[in-house]
């Protein structure tokens, strides 16, 4: 009985270690202002999702992440910011943040929203998180990116971050997935098409960035559109 | 309003061939795609060609649902079941979608050889294929999972052509779209996160028994239909569609207009049907919102000075009277009359809109190629010169006003009959200050072409064909409205 009891407390352990392993590398993807590092904490973090995915029972959900997430997802954002070749130096070392406090305010409300609606609706289909949220460190982790993921695309005009912080978000939604439904097999189906869908939409977006760079320069990506449009 | 999607069991099994020209229609349009890529057609005869396979496959599956009624295929792939679904309305939106992607694919040699398109050319072909083999397979999908592969490849594909073009304002606008429909699946995504967590179950059938309303199925629905109106362009998300279509290849345009964003209505829709039943709020929040996209989409249309602007905010406007007839069709207390009534307008005035659309989207790219001008002063002395194009751009503009006997008139006819009967006057009114505005932006666009005054200018000459091409699709959404008997009673077929 002790042993047992042992065993789900070491296991907690180490998916209380993940979780903040997770967060971690999803706040310093998100928020450093060096583009290069950011990109390699975004691999970092797909790495600690591949673990994610071995403690939940779902070898080949890990290995779906470990080819697409790790190897190549993260190669787009390399790509897009020409540092192909280690040493190489890029144009696109930091990106500039200059927003009026009021929008950052209120695009920050907008997420707050989004997570207080997300948070609600989770905690009515896993009925004992609201009691014991201290018993689901992955999912609490997955709350906890979604909304800074979210926050960060609104937020940011730069087009690499917004990229960033859309597979952040992604990855994110994929652990709530697992999360309030389990490792079944159609959850398992869904977020490999969910991961298949983000490296596409990575590779896609990293080809335009890296057109816009050759025909506009560095000045083309901090402005997305127009100034004026809506948060999310 | 569940059997109306075909969610319930078939009687009979789908014959051999049928499973044949069921593979042909989803499959052939990628293949040939590819092998467009390999070899790009330079006339438009190989892509006549090419096209005769899939429209006879999907008129094979036309005449295998006249006799078997509704049919249904499972599969189970290591317990994950998908399931597709062929009844009337999935048949007639087949045969829309192979229509419109036919004449595209016909337009489009004529169209690269005549305007200077750049190296990317030769991809256009394999997205085009991809996106129409992903309609296709929206139309008949019914489970959760189908849905979202076919939605994120069609996306995806989607954005792809329509910065094919390379200009910096087509990759800034293309970028932009991306992210956001991204942004819209993951928002899907976690709808069907929920669905799946609370019921454990994908399929559509399914679900449709064991869902109950509750907090669940409303935060799914939020979720839903949050992340499918960013994709469908549905007011006020709209606001990525005019860059992108203002910079985009014609045919492409002409595609995503017609096609693309209606998958995602309906998506939508039948989702919606599933976990809304009845419900009261929900769908009038879209109709009030309808009613705004109108008044808004036809203010932004009649103020703007570019031609591809106009035709763009015109979409948003007319995207509106679907959104008026969401009470009507999934809110509480609605008589099975009006109710039926809505639902054959719905789909009439989405199919009229998508042909017409297509035509006018290749009328006015008809006039800017053969003119070299793209605001709505550089046609000034058109009518002349140019009397075709201008012709088949009247034609589709009479559908979307709803004069009769269009099918955009039939349409708005069944939905006014509807509303009236179910007393929703606010939605009457919406459908009159639509028709008002969209006949104002379009007299706007004549007063210009009309203009007798202006100094003759050197046109291009235009490819034979791509003029008769638009004239054949504006004539479509033309005769749907006097011969509308045939695709309202495919709507109707298949009830238990």
């Amino acid at each position: 009985m002790t042993a047992s009891f042992d065993a789900i407390h070491s296991l907690d352990a180490i998916e209380v270690l993940l979780a903040l392993c997770l967060t971690a590398s999803a706040l310093v993807c998100l928020f450093d202002r060096h583009l290069v590092r950011a990109c390699y904490f975004f691999v970092a973090f797909a790495a600690a999702m591949t673990a994610a995915w071995l403690q939940l029972g779902a070898p080949w959900l890990a290995a779906v992440e470990l080819v697409l997430g790790v190897g190549l997802t993260g190669p787009c954002f390399f790509y897009a910011l020409g540092h192909v070749l280690p040493g190489a130096s890029s144009p696109l070392e930091r990106d500039k943040f200059s927003e009026p406090w009021s929008r950052v305010a209120m695009r920050m409300v907008l997420a707050l929203a989004w997570v207080v609606m997300v948070g609600a609706a989770i905690r009515y289909v896993v009925a004992d998180m609201a009691y014991a949220p201290s018993e689901h460190p992955l999912l609490v982790a997955g709350v906890v990116i979604a909304a800074t993921a979210l926050g960060a695309f609104a937020l940011h005009r730069h087009l690499l971050r917004r990229l960033l912080a859309f597979n952040l978000l992604g990855s994110a939604v994929f652990m709530l997935l697992a999360g309030v439904a389990g490792t079944s097999a159609n959850a398992q189906a869904l977020i490999s098409v969910g991961l298949l869908v983000a490296w596409l939409g990575s590779m896609l977006g990293a080809l335009l960035i890296r057109q816009l760079l050759h025909l506009e320069g560095v000045e083309a990506l901090g402005r997305d559109g127009k100034p004026g449009e809506g948060a999310t | 309003m569940i059997w109306r999607f075909g969610l319930f069991d078939s009687t009979f099994e789908p014959l051999l061939p049928t499973h044949w020209a069921l593979l042909v229609a989803l499959g052939l349009p990628l293949l040939l795609g590819m092998l467009a890529a390999l070899f790009p057609p330079k006339r438009a005869w190989p892509v006549v060609l090419a096209s005769v396979p899939v429209l006879a496959s999907g008129l094979m599956l036309l005449s295998a649902y006249d006799q078997a009624g509704l049919l249904r295929w499972h599969w189970d792939i290591a317990g994950v079941q998908l399931s597709l679904r062929l009844n009337g309305l999935s048949v007639l939106l087949l045969l829309m979608t192979q229509v419109i992607g036919g004449a595209a694919a016909l337009y489009t040699p004529g169209y690269l050889r005549l305007s200077e398109t750049g190296p990317l050319a030769r991809w256009l072909w394999p997205l085009m294929g991809v996106v129409l083999s992903a309609l296709s397979l929206i139309w008949l999908a019914t489970d959760l999972l189908t849905l979202y592969a076919g939605l994120e490849l069609m996306g995806l594909a989607a954005v792809g052509m329509l910065m094919l073009s390379g200009k910096v304002a087509a990759l800034v606008a293309g970028m932009r779209y991306l992210l956001l429909a991204l942004m819209g699946s993951l928002t899907y995504l976690l709808g069907v996160a929920l669905i799946l967590g609370h019921w454990g179950r994908l399929d559509l059938q399914g679900l449709a028994e064991v869902v109950e309303p509750g907090p669940v199925a409303w935060f799914a629905a939020a979720l839903i239909g949050a992340g499918l109106a960013l994709k469908a362009a549905l007011f006020p998300l709209h606001a990525w569609l005019t860059p992108v279509h203002e910079n985009a290849w014609t045919p492409v345009s002409a595609l995503h207009a017609a096609l693309v964003i209606k998958a995602s209505l309906f998506i939508l829709l039948q989702l919606w049907s599933i976990l809304l039943p009845d419900a009261f709020y929900a769908p009038r929040v879209i109709a009030w919102l309808g009613l705004l996209a109108i008044v808004w989409g036809g203010l932004l249309a009649w103020r703007t000075d570019s031609l591809k602007t106009l035709v763009a905010s015109s979409t948003v406007g007319q995207l509106g009277y679907l959104m008026v007839a969401f009470p009507l069709l999934l809110g509480p207390d609605i008589a099975p009359l009006p109710r039926a009534l809505a639902w054959e307008g719905f789909w009439l005035q989405l199919m009229g809109h998508a042909f017409a659309k297509a035509a006018m989207f290749m009328a006015a790219g008809n006039l800017i190629l053969a003119t070299g001008e793209s605001t709505l002063k550089g046609l000034a002395g058109t009518s002349r010169r140019l009397p075709l194009s201008l012709l088949v751009f009247g034609i589709a503009s009479i559908t979307l006003m709803g004069l009769p006997p269009s099918s955009g008139f039939t349409a708005k006819w069944l939905l006014l009959q509807a509303m009236v009967i179910s007393q929703q006057w606010w939605a009457v009114a919406a459908l009159l200050i639509g028709t008002l505005l969209t006949a104002a932006y379009i007299f706007r666009l004549f007063r210009y072409c009309f203009d007798e005054t202006a100094p003759r200018h050197r046109y291009q000459p235009l490819a034979p064909g791509m003029d008769l091409i638009a004239l054949t699709l504006a004539l479509i959404a033309f005769a749907l409205g006097l011969l509308a008997h045939f695709p309202l009673e495919l709507m109707h077929g298949g009830s238990p």
